[in-house]
């Protein structure tokens, strides 16, 4: 999508294709899990030639998936994992504004603490199924029976997390929240937008001069 | 047809292997290259080609006597199996006649979890052909009425192949024959298993036995309460942001009236 005249930068391209390497990777781990857990879901496996195609891409996404994971925490925990008092506590006691009236949301940094919160799980449960899918993959050996007999149980759990924390995640990033979805398309959103969700980055930002706001040639100044 | 229980009684077994030939044969399993590891018993395990395999085991008892000790180790064919609960293929099933466990392996996709799930730690994966293998109870065999393999070859009578109220009246009818500590083994665990052993001695002195096994704790969290509860979480997710959208609304930017794009961020 062409950017208009005002607009401002609000990720990298780095952090786009960062962030879709680890979104595509986990909803196709998600799809081609469903067909295997759930015997009524098996019919997905339909378009990978059966159970045994979903089993292999499943496996294989899994690596992608593990390098996309370690890129985006490598990217991310400096801003989105580490939580910043007392304004992300003044932010966590109004819910930030999102489930009942609040007239004035506390003010935080580029990222509120429930996309810190949503950033830490991904980070936490993605490890989880990174590491429990590997002994599943790679077994017998490496760890006793009694052992790896949990590696099943905990790697649901961490579907259970992931899987409802991702549709938090489409609601807040889409019809939740209008104006947020450009940021991972192309990348520029609205002024009004970073105002109304991220006031105090945009006067970071303003402060530091690192904003960078798109100017179109062709249109009048405002 | 009713329920049907394989029975070995290891007071009357001589351990001469005839049933582990047997199984080789009626289920064309090649002879894999063994070694003098110090005793009869080859191989040492299960392995993918071999469904099973007698036990040998020098037993000295409290009095100082060596004995022997054989035991015949294969699928248990449980009542309430954990390997077809957690099967997700459909490779392993119930076989309805018999309530033996059955395996179709061109459904097998080699996931393993069935190896994790067993507490008899039966199903052996070959990693050359990617699937999982385990004694079916000969049940090409058994399906037209004939006995299964290892129970045919079998030269002394300590393998019997019959219905199970039979077996069982059998089996308690042999206890009491030899007395001590001799006791029925399988019918007391994962709702009864379909192989079932009269031990001459206690449980705890046969190696590598399993005294009380039944289907993993791990499998009844995974497949009872987490299974279920990723469809109600994600359920609840949905209803729960519809709900907010339709109640709260979204959180949308306040509008500016200098900006010369819309409030929305596009158009």
């Amino acid at each position: 999508m062409k950017p208009k005249n005002g607009m401002i930068k609000a990720t990298s391209g780095y952090e786009r294709f960062v962030h879709w390497m680890l979104a595509i990777s986990c909803l196709l781990l998600c799809y081609t899990g469903l067909g295997m857990m759930f015997e009524s879901l098996n019919f997905l496996g339909v378009i990978m030639g059966g159970l045994k195609g979903l089993k292999i891409v499943h496996n294989f996404t899994a690596i992608i998936f593990t390098v996309a994971l370690i890129l985006a925490i490598k990217m991310w925990w400096k801003e989105a994992g580490i939580f910043v008092f007392p304004e992300d506590w003044e932010w966590i006691k109004a819910a930030g504004g999102y489930l009942w009236h609040v007239d004035h949301v506390a003010e935080v940094g580029k990222y509120n603490p429930g996309q810190k919160a949503f950033f830490l799980t991904v980070a936490l449960f993605g490890a989880l199924m990174v590491v429990t899918g590997f002994f599943m993959w790679l077994q017998p050996g490496f760890v006793p029976m009694e052992v790896l007999r949990w590696m099943y149980p905990l790697h649901v759990l961490g579907f259970v997390v992931i899987f409802a924390f991702f549709f938090i995640h489409l609601y807040l990033g889409t019809i939740g929240s209008p104006g947020s979805l450009p940021a991972m398309t192309g990348g520029w959103v609205t002024r009004a937008w970073l105002k109304k969700q991220h006031p105090k980055w945009l006067k970071e930002m303003e402060h530091e001069g690192k904003l960078i706001v798109y100017k179109d040639e062709n249109s009048k100044k405002v | 047809m009713s329920e049907m229980i394989k029975l070995y009684d290891d007071s009357k077994c001589t351990a001469c292997r005839g049933c582990q030939l047997a199984c080789k044969q009626w289920n064309e399993l090649k002879a894999g290259q063994t070694e003098n590891r110090g005793t009869y018993q080859n191989p040492p395990t299960l392995q993918p080609n071999t469904y099973m395999i007698i036990h040998y085991q020098d037993y000295v008892t409290s009095e100082g006597d060596v004995k022997w000790l054989f035991r015949k180790e294969a699928c248990m064919h449980c009542t309430n199996a954990a390997c077809v609960t957690v099967c997700p293929s459909g490779a392993l099933y119930y076989n309805k006649e018999f309530g033996t466990v059955g395996m179709d392996r061109t459904k097998c996709i080699g996931c393993k979890e069935c190896v994790a799930a067993c507490p008899f730690e039966i199903p052996k994966y070959d990693s050359k052909t990617s699937k999982v293998y385990k004694c079916d109870m000969c049940e090409s065999r058994i399906t037209n009425n004939m006995e299964p393999a290892c129970v045919k070859s079998c030269p002394t009578g300590a393998l019997k192949w019959g219905e199970k109220d039979k077996m069982l009246a059998l089996a308690q009818k042999r206890v009491e024959e030899i007395g001590g500590n001799a006791a029925v083994y399988g019918d007391q665990f994962v709702n009864g298993t379909h192989f079932m052993y009269v031990l001459k001695e206690g449980k705890d002195v046969y190696a590598d036995i399993h005294e009380n096994p039944k289907v993993p704790l791990s499998v009844f969290i995974w497949k009872d309460l987490l299974k279920p509860l990723s469809l109600l979480g994600a359920g609840g997710v949905i209803g729960g942001s519809l709900l907010h959208y339709i109640l709260h609304g979204p959180k949308r930017p306040d509008p500016e009236p200098g900006d010369d794009v819309k409030t929305e961020g596009r158009e």
